[in-house]
């Protein structure tokens, strides 16, 4: 378990990181998204033990990162926005280097470097130099060097930079299966909607304070305490903005379009339906009726911009 | 404390898989198409001519000159070796890689330290061959000299290869760190003593480069020679040394300074990863052009 306390780092002049909590669990993936100069990195750094904090600490599996740093650094993987490969070596020998580095026993080691290569999908390069891979192939034989001394704790930064659509797709599946793996895996990423639909856990980080954290739904119904009901009708929309109005529940009503409704709902499903029961018993034509479930990408700018205004 | 310290940066250390990472450097594929490769090349094809020039004229070629030979060039290649090893790092970014590892900063410095020292190492014991070729042949020369001079040499590039990790530790740029170096050993070893006049006065300023590695090669020939001419006794202490020209005693020339070099060669390395402890996290020592920079 990952116990982040109030964490905070201050460079000459400048607030990085205001302090900021939170927990995770074994099998958490957690998604850090802010924007550039948020903070993300700063705090990945400090977590890796790279950074000693201004104030507060983080606490994983009972060792505390400023004072047991040997051990947390041998649960930790660490996975920077940068490659930092060597060139003039090749793909298992780069390996062996970093398993040797924690420690894991020269008879092991062949066996958990052709285990991390299988795992990263990386089995054909074995024997390629470092040089010789693409962008994509790099990035997983990063992935594949935090992973040969089975840490409990991964700091991906930014690990989906830089990669197409398939291989993007391919990080994720390989990223959700470390997490049923019940390793502890920390993503940060610029775009909330690349992480929305593989971390259980998101955290949103703004001029280096935590905004919101939680899973994806609750930052959403955070965000829209109300939901928006589009309702399409046949017929003049703004006809019907005023009866609908006055109707219980409804906070607002707006014809947007020809046919279409955009309605502000506080009630629950219940109400809802009542509310739909309602429409069509008043003689109105109801092509469709849905909830308008909140862009994630709205929700993140909405989240954002407040923050910088 | 010692022991554990022998124990902790020595024995455990993981760090020295970069032993293992020299070796695969200069053997691998693809070392025939690389710089390294060239650099391997080379060196085959001069260690081949030195081996033929001793093996023809062994009766007339001191083994001390040998070693001369021996320091001269390993001199040179220790920080071609080394200049990379902190701030070519930094400049990869693999260097974070390392600090994350749970391993500390002493263990970084002695691994490189050591890495580079095997590959020294093979040099040296490349070098035996020719030095053993003439200690057998040349009939001015002693077995004790011949170690003494070997530890003297040995000894003077652990120095060196410290030196290196220091300024690799210290600057920004791998190729500055390579220029300082070579910069200041050619200050030391020949700036200076031209500077001061090694040679013109004499004998008179021996006492001024007694640590110089190449004054003390030389001054262990000498004493050999004075042994050869006029028997052992002559050149001990508290006799009046008649041919042996340094006002520094004969027998001064050798331990004295291995000891010194040895005692250097750590104040170093423990000077480079005190250099750590403190650069760490800071933006000046990240290249130019970096993001942080
Ligand atoms: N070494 C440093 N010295 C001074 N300020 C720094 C240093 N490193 C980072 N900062 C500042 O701290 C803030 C947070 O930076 P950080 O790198 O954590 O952002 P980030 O969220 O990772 O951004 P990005 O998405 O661009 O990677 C920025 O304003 C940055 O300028
Ligand atoms: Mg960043």
């Amino acid at each position: 378990m990952l116990e982040v306390k109030n964490l905070r780092k201050e460079y000459a002049g400048l607030t990085a990181v205001q302090g900021i909590s939170f927990n995770l669990h074994p099998g958490d993936i957690f998604g850090f998204i802010g924007s550039n100069g948020a903070g993300k990195t700063t705090t990945i750094r400090m977590i890796a033990t790279l950074l000693e904090p201004t104030a507060g600490t983080a606490i994983l599996n009972g060792a505390d990162i400023r004072r047991d740093t040997m051990e947390v650094r041998r649960m930790i993987g660490y996975m920077p926005d940068f490659f930092g490969l060597y060139d003039d070596v090749k793909v298992w020998e780069y390996l062996d280097f970093f398993a040797a580095i924690y420690r894991v026993p020269t008879k092991q080691r062949g066996e958990v470097i052709d285990s991390v290569l299988e795992l990263t999908n990386l089995t054909i390069k074995k024997d390629a130099f470092v040089q010789s891979l693409s962008r994509g192939m790099q990035q997983r034989l990063c992935l594949a060097r935090c992973l040969v001394h089975d840490p409990t704790l991964l700091l991906l930064d930014e690990p989906a930079s830089g990669l197409d659509p398939r291989a993007r797709a391919e990080l994720k599946e390989l990223i959700a299966e470390l997490g049923r793996m019940g390793k502890i895996v920390i993503v940060s990423s610029h775009i909330l909607p690349e992480l929305a639909d593989f971390c259980n856990t998101v955290g949103i980080i703004e001029r280096g304070e935590l905004l919101a954290f939680g899973p994806v739904s609750k930052i959403v119904t955070e965000m829209q305490p109300h939901r928006v009901l589009a309702v399409q009708v046949l017929g003049a929309a703004a006809d019907f903005v005023g009866p609908i109005a006055d109707m219980p529940n409804v906070l607002s009503a707006v014809a947007v379009g020809e046919g279409d409704l955009r309605v502000e709902f506080s009630g629950d499903l219940e109400a809802q339906a009542d509310f739909l029961a309602k429409l069509v018993g008043k003689g109105m034509r109801v092509a469709t009726f849905r909830e308008d479930s909140a862009d994630l990408e709205d929700v993140f700018l909405k989240l954002t911009t407040g923050a910088l205004n | 404390m010692i022991k554990e310290k022998w124990l902790d940066l020595v024995i455990q250390n993981p760090m020295l898989i970069e032993i293992t990472r020299f070796r695969r450097r200069y053997t691998s594929a693809s070392a025939t198409s690389s710089m390294n490769g060239v650099v391997v090349l080379l060196c085959i094809i001069c260690y081949a001519t030195l081996l033929l020039v001793v093996i023809q004229n062994r009766t007339s070629i001191s083994p001390i000159v040998m070693i001369f030979a021996q320091t001269a060039f390993l001199t040179v290649l220790a920080p071609m070796l080394l200049y990379g090893s902190i701030s070519g790092e930094r400049e990869r970014r693999s260097w974070d890689l390392l600090l994350v590892a749970p391993i500390t900063k002493p263990q970084i410095v002695v691994g490189k330290f050591m890495g580079a020292m095997a590959a020294l190492g093979v040099a040296v014991i490349l070098f035996q061959v020719p030095i053993e070729i003439a200690a057998t042949s040349y009939d001015r020369s002693h077995w004790q000299s011949v170690l003494v001079a070997d530890l003297v040499s040995v000894t003077f590039l652990m120095c060196v290869c410290a030196l290196t990790i220091l300024f690799s530790a210290r600057v920004k740029r791998s190729l500055m760190a390579l220029g300082a170096t070579l910069g200041s050993l050619v200050t030391i070893l020949i700036v200076f003593p031209a500077l001061v006049g090694l040679g013109q006065s004499g004998p008179a300023t021996d006492a001024a480069f007694f640590l110089h590695p190449f004054v003390v090669l030389s001054r262990i020939g000498d004493r050999d020679d004075a042994i050869s001419r006029n028997g052992a006794g002559t050149v001990g202490p508290g006799t009046s040394q008649p041919d042996f020209p340094s006002n520094v005693p004969a027998p001064w020339w050798g331990w004295p300074q291995t000891l010194t070099y040895l005692g250097l060669t750590i104040v170093l390395l423990a000077w480079a990863s005190n250099t750590l402890n403190f650069a760490e996290n800071e933006v000046k020592f990240l290249p130019q052009g970096h993001k942080d920079a």
